[in-house]
């Protein structure tokens, strides 16, 4: 166990002295990182451990980012309040939505969510509560450190949650549920419950992130709150990493997000192109991400790229 | 709804599903006694999976009852009737195919009856326990999707067992063995029955049916053809032209 934990632990240590031994720069790219590490991470309780891909968490992201907003903004109430109540908007929508939207499977399902997202997009552009298309502002505050800590706090809150979820009953139903739902239901599994547990966790855990990036960029609208490129870097980088794994994610976030800065600062233009390549090789090379690859790598060697293209039919 | 007597675990009664224009289950009625092992046969497509399936939740029935335990099943999820004790392996088998063996069995363990073992460690150990039952055990840090035929039907068997089920619905758990594994596994259920389980089984191997049932129970074309003990449903003329064409019967 201590063994097993050693390595994270020491890395969060490191992570939260940054604002300590780091510049400002180095803050600037860590509140980023932190926030898409823990939006991966919540993608991961659904998409990774039944196997439902989520193109709707910039929904849920995008609900948290406007419930801090309009809370303060409108209504001058403290930053906590606007974030519980993102929080709240954003896990009823999760449970309104999700007992029709999860009898859907597959491609089904994510053209759903995303249709989710631009629909809660148009929305929110209209309400004059919410700024219409032009936005809001929200007070501006100089306090980086609380924002990055803020992040890493939610970051390893969600990571615990995974490492619950990944050893308990709970998580062995979802599993369950990903490989093969019929079987699931009929083994015990109730599948609606459980999928719908998952949705409003993930839900919660990218609100609580869309809450405390408004505050930190103090300015947003409909195209930022609910982007789906965001979206689309949550389920890359969770899939890079290892879906279904505690870890995966984060270390998946951790390594495609410092690739891309390091590319995007040196050779900007070919950034993008390279970005999508690793994405691409990691797909055909490692369908199941880095832990995976690490565990097999370490079992037999550079035989596992091979059984893993053999296995999935690339 | 009246109280079931207590020697009947399940009851069906006037069961219909119908697929499009398609009558795949067309009034059936029969019982199953506590204890029983009844075997149920008939060529290819007359319905036998489909009432399976009706059983264990998989599909929903158009039309007629099911009463299992005194309680009126027909229209509860899958995940109730598991609960309730009502476990099944699937013809088309469906392993947890990224999951290891001891894993896939492991979810039997933590649902199934009554919930299942919510500690994940005792649900380990009787997962364990079944595999040994089931032969399983060399394979057990597998993945599914790495076993080969017949051990993907050990497979099935073991996660319903894992379930601890009052009943026990097995579809063709034999298809594709050799015969001295049709053997192992018809040894293997009689000894489940012993443990108290009652089954409802599915087979095209005749000698099994034979050997195993205490009763049969034949399909056709969707409907119930015959009921009763193997030895004079075999000599049924109905049953002999279902099967051989009336030519020969």
């Amino acid at each position: 166990m201590s063994s097993r934990w050693g390595v994270p632990l020491l890395g969060a240590a490191l992570l939260g002295a940054v604002p300590w031994i780091g510049d400002e720069t180095m803050m600037q790219f860590g509140i980023y990182l932190l926030l898409v590490a823990a939006l991966a991470q919540a993608w991961n309780i659904l998409g990774g451990f039944t196997g439902y891909a989520s193109f709707g968490n910039s929904t849920f992201y995008g609900l948290g980012v406007y419930g801090t907003a309009i809370a303060m903004a409108q209504f001058d109430l403290p930053f906590w309040v606007g974030l519980v109540l993102g929080a709240i908007l954003a896990m009823l929508c999760a449970l309104l939505i999700g007992l029709p939207i999860l009898r859907l499977r597959g491609p089904y399902f994510a053209i759903a969510t995303l249709g989710l997202n631009a629909a809660l997009s148009a929305l929110v552009a209209n309400l004059d509560i919410a700024g219409r298309n032009i936005g809001l502002i929200l007070p501006l505050t100089r306090h980086d450190v609380l924002f990055y800590e803020g992040l890493l706090a939610l970051l390893l809150a969600a990571t615990l949650a995974v490492a619950w979820i990944s050893s308990s009953r709970f998580g062995m139903g979802l599993i369950a549920i990903r490989e093969d739902e019929d079987a699931a239901a009929v083994m015990g599994v109730d599948t609606t419950l459980y999928k719908i547990a998952a949705l409003v966790l993930s839900s919660l855990f990218s609100a609580l992130a869309g809450g405390i990036y408004a505050y930190y960029v103090t300015f947003i609208d409909p195209a930022s709150a609910f982007d789906p490129k965001l979206n689309v870097q949550m389920v890359i980088m969770a899939v890079f990493g290892g879906p279904g794994t505690v870890l995966g994610p984060v270390v998946g976030a951790f390594i495609l997000y410092s690739i891309y800065q390091a590319l995007a600062s040196s050779i900007s233009t070919a950034a993008a192109l390279f970005y999508g390549v690793v994405i691409i090789l990691a797909v055909i090379f490692m369908p199941k991400g880095l832990v995976d690859l690490g565990w097999g790598l370490r079992r037999m060697g550079p035989r596992y790229l091979l059984e893993t293209v053999r296995q999935y039919r690339l | 709804m009246s109280a079931e007597p207590a020697a009947s675990l399940l009851e069906a009664r006037g069961l219909t599903r119908r697929f499009q224009g398609l009558i795949a289950v067309n009034d059936v009625s029969f019982s199953l006694r506590s204890g029983e092992i009844l075997g149920l046969i008939g060529p290819n497509g007359a319905g036998k999976t489909t009432l399976v399936s009706l059983i264990s939740g998989t599909l929903l029935p158009d039309a007629g009852a099911l009463v299992f335990d005194g309680r009126r099943i027909e229209r509860l999820a899958p995940f109730r009737r598991a609960h309730l004790g009502i476990g099944r392996t699937f013809q088309v088998m469906k392993p947890f195919p990224g999951l290891s063996v001891l894993e896939n069995v492991t979810v039997g363990a933590l649902f199934g009856k009554d919930g299942g073992e919510r500690n994940r460690a005792r649900a380990r150990e009787r997962a364990r326990a079944m595999l040994d039952l089931t032969g399983l055990a060399p394979r057990l840090a597998q993945r599914a999707d790495a076993l080969g035929g017949p051990d993907r039907k050990r497979l099935e068997l073991a996660k319903a067992l894992a379930m601890q089920p009052k009943l026990l619905l097995l579809d063709e758990v034999m298809a594709g063995l050799n015969p001295v594994e049709v053997d192992e596994v018809v040894a293997l259920i009689k000894k489940i029955r012993e443990g108290g389980v009652s089954i409802l089984v599915i087979e095209h191997v005749i000698k099994a049916i034979r050997s195993l049932s205490d009763r049969v129970l034949v399909l056709h074309h969707g409907q119930k053809i015959a009921e009763g003990e193997p030895a004079s449903v075999f000599r049924d003329p109905r049953v002999v032209e279902a099967y051989l064409g009336k030519r020969r019967a």
